[in-house]
């Protein structure tokens, strides 16, 4: 797609040395910077629209964002999906008003402009008014993103016609992605109806807070862990057996303890579950991946979904100009579950992480300080700390990526800010570099990845 | 409209008797009163052993849409507690470390249009209620929350408990940064 403020000499590197760990303030509040985040960024990323199991049928459709762009998902006739424009040729209103449901079709309210689940242009109100000449339909269709990718029932659309593919774009990632999608036979779906809030605060605090900031959960929700846990403080860090793992703007942090996250969402039930589950988790997804699932861990995927392995807590934080985002949240539980264990997820998860949950409590107070405050006209030319374990770096032989040691660490920050700046200052996407280079390159299933299970 | 929609709320039933509707209405008004004092002890011991608390969250769907967005408790809620539940939020508050209620916040619950009604059960009615309740704290953060409430309470012992409590905000995004509040 066109977009002509790329043709702007890019100048974002001014806003951050990352070698040094500090960022600029002004990346948090300015109106200039969040447009060119909206061009640059959220109309080239893949970017997360739907989970396969919220449309399970033909006609199943939902509405979300792309950025600020609205648009509609739905599933085909022949099974596939769609993403397009919620907005009519016509005079650009929204063509549909709902969340969710099912169709057979879009009817614009404002001209009676009807177009097919295909976003198709099926016919127009008075259609007789046209005479021959003034409308071509197969132009005047709902207009299509440029593709439409999945990954493990998580469905991701892109603006860009051309950049990295779904795969690519993920990269090594998906190593980790699969102990959430895939660690038991039937993979993953979510809990129906979604909550929505609004934080007033820049998109970046969410997914910077889930990439990496291990370092707050212990201060900022140390009353969310004793509520669900009979007073019981967090459980300590080991900063030798816990990391950060960065890939391509994408991160993960993590224990290998196995049950922290589990612990913190106070629910015994899933905790018996899936320790029962662990062995098998072992030999689907190797040792290592079935050690770090449980652990207290936070992820998100670039540039805008967080979620926390273990504790199901799975959203998205969309932004709505550069002080303000809404925070759509599901619960996400594997489909061979119980009804009685996605129940306790369900309630877990809630209580924990729903707007009204004892950690989510504590969190948006935060943000949006970090937000208003960082706006001052003299607080705005302040540097940030994004330093800590900045010379932590290893290699390690099992985990991809860029890995740090210790879970409490700037390190996926640093990650996150970096893609930021490849995707602000990049004119080709197919020329930004790898981060880290892959290991998975040509192996279709990272179960497949060799030296899998060594450890 | 052909279609109602799926938060209809049950048919309107025998009104109470002047008493209990007049104990019911102010016994709304002192729960509303404890909420805004955060006296939450206070508050608990309304609560039934059997309650159930629920507020789910609502879509906006179509008319023609035949989800049940309201009675189906496998779908996402803000509240779907029971009493030990609800307690365990409250200790949260106990810690001295819910940084975010320190400064407190300022809380009013207004309760209106009230009606009781009697049920199948000669110790237990049916209250409808309409909230608004209003939060500030700090400088100038504020919310209004506003929507229906259904009840049943039942007498026990001459006071009335709180045995089973629906909530629809009337937000669809709730606007707001959180819920640290009951409703």
């Amino acid at each position: 797609m066109r977009m002509e403020r790329l043709g702007r000499e890019p100048e974002f590197s001014r806003y951050m040395d990352l070698k040094e760990g500090w960022l600029d303030r002004r990346i948090f509040s300015d109106a200039d910077i969040y447009e060119e985040e909206l061009y640059r960024i959220f109309a080239r990323s893949w970017l997360f629209v739907a989970h396969e199991s919220q449309l399970p049928r033909a006609g199943d459709f939902l509405t979300t964002h792309m950025g600020e762009d609205a648009v509609i998902v739905t599933r085909q006739p022949d099974g596939s999906i769609k993403v397009y424009l919620n907005s009519c040729p016509h005079r650009g209103n929204k063509v549909c008003f709902a969340d969710a449901g099912n169709t057979r079709r879009f009817v614009c309210n404002y001209h009676g402009w009807a177009f097919n689940t295909a976003g198709e242009l099926q016919g127009m109100h008075e259609e007789y008014c046209y005479d021959e000449g003034d409308i071509d339909r197969k132009k005047n269709g709902l207009r299509q993103v440029a593709r439409v990718g999945s990954y493990k029932g998580l469905v991701f659309a892109t603006f860009a016609e051309d950049g990295p593919s779904l795969d690519a774009w993920l990269g090594d990632f998906r190593w980790y992605l699969d102990m959430l999608l895939d660690n038991e036979e039937g993979g993953t779906e979510l809990i129906g109806g979604c909550i929505k809030s609004v934080i007033s605060a820049n998109w970046k605090f969410g997914v910077e807070n889930f990439i990496g900031d291990a370092y707050h959960a212990g201060w900022t929700h140390d009353s969310g862990c004793r509520s669900m846990n009979n007073g019981q403080p967090f459980p300590p860090i080991d900063m030798e057996n816990s990391y950060h793992a960065s890939v391509n703007g994408h991160g993960w942090e993590f224990g290998t303890e196995g049950v922290g996250d589990l612990f913190l969402l106070g629910r015994p039930k899933v905790m018996e579950y899936y320790e029962k589950m662990r062995p098998k988790m072992a030999d689907r997804l190797g040792t290592m991946r079935s050690q770090i699932f449980g652990s207290v861990a936070s992820a998100s995927i670039f540039p805008n979904v967080s979620f926390l392995p273990g504790i199901s807590t799975f959203r998205q934080w969309q932004p709505k100009g550069p002080m303000q985002f809404e925070l759509k949240t599901w619960v996400i539980v594997n489909k061979a579950m119980p009804d009685d264990i996605k129940d306790e997820v369900t309630k877990g998860v809630m209580q924990t992480f729903g707007p009204g949950g004892t950690f989510e409590m504590d969190d948006g107070e935060n943000w949006e300080n970090c937000t208003t405050v960082n706006r001052g006209v003299v607080t705005r030319h302040e540097r940030l700390h994004y330093r800590c374990g900045i010379g932590r770096q290893i290699d390690h032989d099992t985990l991809p990526g860029i890995v740090y040691r210790g879970q409490y660490n700037d390190a996926n920050q640093r990650g996150f800010y970096q893609r930021w700046l490849d995707m602000m200052e990049a004119t080709d996407l197919g020329a930004m570099p790898p981060r880290p280079e892959p290991r998975l390159t040509g192996i279709a299933e990272t179960r497949d990845l060799p030296g899998l299970f060594a450890l | 409209m052909n279609q109602t929609t799926t938060l209809e709320r049950p048919r309107a039933g025998a009104a109470a008797s002047l008493e209990v509707s007049h104990a019911l209405t102010q016994t709304l008004y002192r729960e509303a009163r404890r909420l805004d004092d955060e006296d939450y002890a206070g508050w608990v011991a309304m609560l039934a052993d059997d309650l159930h608390y629920h507020m789910p969250g609502i879509e906006t769907r179509y008319r023609r849409d035949t989800t049940d967005q309201v009675t189906d408790l496998t779908r996402m809620a803000y509240y779907n507690d029971s009493l030990d539940e609800i307690k365990k939020r409250l200790t949260r508050l106990e810690t001295g470390t819910a940084w975010s209620e320190d400064p407190a916040t300022r809380y009013t619950h207004i309760i209106t249009n009230v009606e009781v009604e009697n049920t199948d059960k000669a110790d237990e009615f049916r209250v409808f209620s309409n909230f608004y309740a209003y939060r500030n704290r700090n400088e100038r953060d504020e919310d209004s929350l506003i929507g229906n409430r259904i009840d049943i309470w039942r007498e026990t012992g001459g006071a009335y408990q709180l045995v089973r409590r629906r909530i629809i905000l009337k937000h669809n995004i709730m606007l707001s940064k959180n819920l640290n509040i009951y409703l």
